[in-house]
């Protein structure tokens, strides 16, 4: 087993997590209807305890501990994809990244629930039902204001073109694809983008959203290799701005 | 989490006259043999709009209450903390979601009283109003503040409307790990660097002058609710539910090495706590909207309230009719 | 821009001066009611507010079943249960309910009962009803066990939105989420060291 194609793999997937886990958090006590809000932020810290459970894996694996991995690296050494770390703007917005990201993750996971590395696939049939939920609120947030009124279907149509080009980077491929497929810990981003078009296509098509052809979205690249946008700074400094007050305190 | 409220202000007993003398009497010999009151039973006016009035403000408290501590959500150091952060503020929205709910039976509806909260005719307790400058101030309200709404919760709790009892049970069943996560985070600084001490002890020398006043107003200057606690409406006085939470918790906090910004705080020879008169002109300023960050709390509310109207618009049924929900 | 302490805050768009709010911008209510455990009887938790019942459902499973345990939930229009009176003291409402007409109807009837004021209203048994004043007065022949009951739902099975069985795995991973148990918060030992070290 490649120790650096598996780290890889879970240093990107724990990041993406982490980073749009606090993302959603964002809207904790600020949502559209309380009910909506406590199941969002429901949502956000499952997404920050699988990336806890992820970066743990790696601990194992000699990396150091999740409070100083997740706290203390600057933004050149994440490995998320763009499209989580982008700004909440609005509910619309929010919603499709939910919906674009969520399938893939659980897509990811059912992948991963065959990994030849045990202790991944024990973490992805343990997650499945979390996984399942997310997946449900989100299908069900787009098919419903996707269908309803002229502004949230124009609303959710800009966020979807917007979202896609950074969608993608989602797929972006690792330098190790052919050693993780070869030695069956994950059978690579190429194939995960197959499904996931494919399960996007099929609630986009229950909407009276226009799905972008997906021929000329040109994908936003660069994340899994450490190449963010200007919002990534300063997530992580707000993020890390009371643990930096002394790293080696106990909170 | 919620405080006594202000009762300054008296309370109007003069439609109790115009009740029927039959119904009154059933209604105040079912709640004499501690029988709750359900949402169709027969109840005076009086009744009806006191508990709305508590109920809604508790609500308020609630949604309101989520804003100070969730200043620290997006930076809570470490992973165990950002995640039970998330979790008690997710709990604070959920709380309110609950006694909106048990207000609502009485037949006021949750978009007036949001709407009430929003254009200040409502109030929420005061201690919401004043800022958390640091992650100390944070925990003191995790802990502390927690620990004052326990108290008042416990006690409403074997109030009399049905309702609002329900929601105090599984309120007060959440709050069991809040209060517990407080305590727990403000033992960490009092045991950590001195820079965390000293954090924590200068927002306690901020908050407790607030806290003080998070139970109402002295006994002596407030109006008279005895109709409230025959009704088991209110279900003790502000003074008594003062004197139980510095009981309980003040030796908590003098055990970490902490100081208390009194000089006359101590338990006396009866046993009840002797403290410096708090400030209630100090008091009557910030609930009437003169605090440093009123203006913000409702601010903000009336955002969210409008960022989120798109949503509510777009999935809204118009031919739907409005209910009351049942229990 | 609003200054404040809260860098979420800060970061709020200007919006406009509200219109007040339209009458359901909250939307109506749905009732929720889960099983704690398997093999234990639902019981009615709240209320949810939602534009549907799909939607209710969804919203249902966070705001009720978040924490400690669950192992089914369903949801139900609150104009969908059908309620008897609320009786006090020794009377059974039971005594209350009327002889119904008799149809040929076979729709299921969830049937909840109050047994205490105060309390929620817990699972009592399904009957089968063309209507909810029969399936009430079934209730009363087949369900009453004569204990004293003060309120009666009867809610229409095909009204409500259940649980599938490949959903209840949406609840697996509850009893593990322990950063949200009191449990879980033990200080004592630190509590402990630190008295000591400041005690020596």
């Amino acid at each position: 087993m490649n120790n650096q194609a598996l780290k890889e793999l879970l240093y990107k997937m724990a990041d993406d997590q982490l980073i749009l886990g606090h993302r959603n958090s964002e809207w904790t006590g600020m949502g559209p209807l309380l009910e909506e809000d406590i199941a969002f932020s429901s949502m956000a810290q499952d997404k920050i305890g699988q990336s806890l459970a992820l970066y743990t894996l790696l601990q194992e694996l000699g990396e150091r501990d999740p409070d100083t991995v997740a706290f203390t690296r600057s933004a050149n050494q994440f490995h998320n994809c763009q499209l989580v770390e982008l700004p909440n703007q609005e509910y619309d917005f929010s919603l499709i990244r939910h919906f674009l990201f969520d399938t893939a993750e659980a897509l990811r996971f059912e992948m991963l629930s065959e990994s030849s590395y045990e202790p991944l696939a024990q973490l992805a049939r343990k997650i499945r039902g979390e996984l399942r939920y997310h997946t449900l609120h989100a299908n069900t947030w787009i098919k419903q204001l996707g269908t309803a009124t002229p502004e949230s279907i124009e609303r959710l149509q800009k966020s979807l073109e917007y979202a896609m080009p950074f969608a993608l980077g989602i797929f972006e491929p690792s330098p190790y694809e052919n050693e993780l497929i070869s030695s069956n810990i994950f059978l690579g981003e190429e194939n995960l983008k197959k499904r996931w078009m494919e399960k996007v296509e099929s609630v986009i098509s229950q909407t009276n959203l226009n799905l972008p052809d997906w021929n000329l979205v040109k994908p936003e690249l660069g994340g899994r290799l450490g190449t963010h946008t200007a919002h990534l700074q300063p997530l992580l400094d707000e993020m890390s701005e009371v643990f930096k007050i002394d790293p080696t305190a106990e909170w | 989490m919620y405080g006594g409220g202000n009762t300054f202000e008296g309370i109007k007993t003069d439609s109790i006259a115009n009740e029927d003398p039959i119904l009154l009497a059933a209604f105040e010999a079912r709640i004499e043999r501690g029988e709750k009151i359900e949402p169709t039973d027969w109840m005076p006016q009086l009744y009806r709009k006191q508990l709305i009035r508590m109920i809604e403000q508790h609500a308020h408290s609630e949604i309101i209450g989520a804003l100070p501590e969730g200043t620290w959500i997006t930076r809570a150091p470490g992973f165990k903390r950002k995640m039970s952060l998330m979790a008690k503020v997710q709990d604070e929205v959920g709380h309110a979601q609950l006694l909106y709910s048990a207000a609502e039976t009485l037949g006021k509806p949750r978009e007036q009283m949001i709407e009430d909260l929003i254009n200040g005719k409502s109030k929420y307790s005061n201690i919401f109003n004043y800022p958390t400058f640091t992650w100390a101030d944070c925990c003191f309200i995790s802990w502390l503040v927690d620990a004052g709404a326990i108290v008042n919760q416990l006690a409403n709790a074997k109030g009399s409307y049905g309702p609002y009892c329900r929601a105090l049970d599984r309120i007060c069943a959440e709050e069991s790990f809040h209060l517990k996560y407080g305590h727990h985070c403000v033992i960490y600084l009092a045991s950590g660097t001195d820079k965390q001490r000293q954090m924590f002890q200068e927002a306690l020398n901020r908050w407790w002058p607030p806290m003080m006043h998070f139970f109402g107003p002295a006994d002596k200057i407030s109006a008279h609710t005895e109709v409230l606690m025959r009704w088991k409406v209110k279900m003790g006085t502000n003074d008594e539910m003062r004197n139980q939470f510095l009981d309980m918790y003040v030796p908590k906090i003098w055990e970490l090495g902490f100081t208390i910004p009194d000089e006359k705080l101590k338990k006396n020879e009866s046993g009840k706590w002797d403290y410096t008169e708090p400030d209630w002109e100090e008091f009557k300023r910030v609930i009437n909207g003169d605090g440093p960050c009123n203006k913000e709390r409702l601010e903000v509310r009336r955002i969210a309230e409008e960022r989120g109207k798109w949503v509510r618009d777009a999935l809204k049924s118009p031919k739907a009719k409005y209910i009351m929900p049942l229990a | 821009m609003l200054k404040s302490l809260d860098p979420r805050v800060t970061r709020l768009p200007v919006v406009e001066i509200a219109k007040p709010k339209a009458q359901l911008d909250q939307f109506g209510t749905y009732e929720v009611f889960v099983e704690p455990k398997s093999g234990k009887p639902f019981q009615h938790e709240g209320s949810v507010h939602a534009p549907n019942l799909e939607m209710a459902y969804i919203l249902a499973k966070e705001t009720f079943t978040r924490r400690f345990t669950c192992s089914s939930l369903y949801v139900v229009d609150t104009r969908d249960v059908y309620v008897s009176s609320m009786t006090e003291g020794e009377q059974n409402v039971f005594d209350l309910i009327e002889q119904s007409e008799s149809t040929n109807g076979t729709s299921d009837f969830e049937i909840y009962q109050l047994i205490k004021r105060g309390k929620q209203h817990v699972f009592l048994g399904s009957v089968k009803a063309g209507t909810p004043q029969e399936a009430m007065a079934t209730a009363k022949t087949k369900l009453n066990t004569g204990k004293i009951v003060y309120n009666i739902w009867a809610i229409e099975a095909n009204k409500i939105r259940f649980t599938t069985e490949e959903e209840k795995e949406y609840w697996i991973t509850l009893p593990e989420k322990k950063f949200r148990d009191a449990s879980n918060y033990k200080g004592g030992d630190k509590l402990k060291r630190f008295l000591e070290k400041v005690n020596s």
